[in-house]
């Protein structure tokens, strides 16, 4: 007979590990998005500069 | 032909597929192939994840304290990089070891937290010591003043790993709470539950190098995109 705290206990530590490392995994998206809209203005100044030249 | 030649794997995508597989084995031998324990009973799965993630914050502190002393010593911008992503992913790791080991506390001993548990009590030093690492570096203007400093700190802060260490043993001949699971003579377990421990600890780590190697490209990456937007913007000045 398995004692159901025990089971419920076990199941948030390792189901806590999985939010941590899914959490982590969004901050690096958002980084990575942050990085995409900043080389989209880049990208805007040097079409801006070869058009002027 | 660089058409034909097919793209090496970079050291990430190894380590996150050695990450899955080891985690995938880890999990099937914790939950369906590793007896219960008889003392603890089911809750003592909860080892299998909490003390690698222990073992993963000690070794990330400690591979940013090297990285640190390699800065100090070579003074190249790339070191300081290095030394300053295992610590903010040991803090990551810190806080979980607290919230898995309250979880463990609550069901083993009725209590969450036991300030009467040397162990306990000195890792929560280590994990706040490092947490005011950040307030420190980011208090500083970037630059080789605040490399200095992070490196000098972060090497303060490893020799409290030993400390922590020591004073478990210390504890040990007092009241002992905190139950000892490698000591003089070994590990203190069943051989089928030592190689689950070793598989977690492998997956744990491999999970960590996999974090650490993309966190530390997603900084270089964000490094040479702002060197590149002021080079842009100084050229259309």
């Amino acid at each position: 007979m398995i004692d159901e705290f025990a089971v419920k206990s076990v199941a948030a530590v390792y189901g806590l590990a999985w939010v941590v490392t899914l959490v982590y995994i969004a901050i690096l998206n958002s980084k990575l998005g942050r990085l995409e809209r900043q080389l989209d203005e880049i990208a805007v100044v040097l079409e801006r500069r070869s058009g002027d030249g | 032909m660089n058409g034909s030649r097919r793209a090496r794997p970079d050291g990430a995508t190894v380590a996150a597929t050695a990450a899955a597989l080891l985690m995938s084995l880890a999990l099937a031998m914790i939950f369906f192939w590793v007896p219960t324990d008889i003392d603890q009973g089911y809750s003592q799965r909860i080892f299998y994840f909490h003390v690698p993630i222990a073992l993963t914050t000690y070794t990330l502190f400690g591979w940013g304290a090297i990285n640190a002393a390699r800065y100090l010593w070579k003074r190249e911008p790339s070191l300081d990089l290095k030394s300053y992503v295992p610590m903010h992913l040991g803090v990551i790791f810190g806080s979980l070891t607290l919230v898995t080991g309250s979880i463990w506390a609550n069901i083993s001993w009725g209590h969450w937290w036991f300030w009467g548990d040397t162990q306990l009590t000195t890792f929560l030093i280590i994990f706040l010591f490092y947490c005011a690492y950040f307030m420190l570096r980011f208090s500083v203007e970037p630059g080789e003043r605040r490399a200095s400093y992070s490196a000098v700190y972060a090497l303060l802060g490893v020799g409290l790993i030993p400390l922590s260490v020591i004073g478990v043993r210390v504890a040990q001949r007092n009241e002992l709470i905190h139950p000892i699971t490698f000591n003089s003579n070994g590990a203190n377990m069943d051989t089928s539950m030592f190689l689950t421990f070793l598989v977690a600890l492998a997956a744990m780590l491999a999970l960590a190098v996999t974090m650490y190697l993309v966190e530390l490209r997603g900084k270089r990456i964000d490094e040479r995109v702002r060197l590149i937007r002021r080079l842009a913007e100084e050229g259309a000045a």
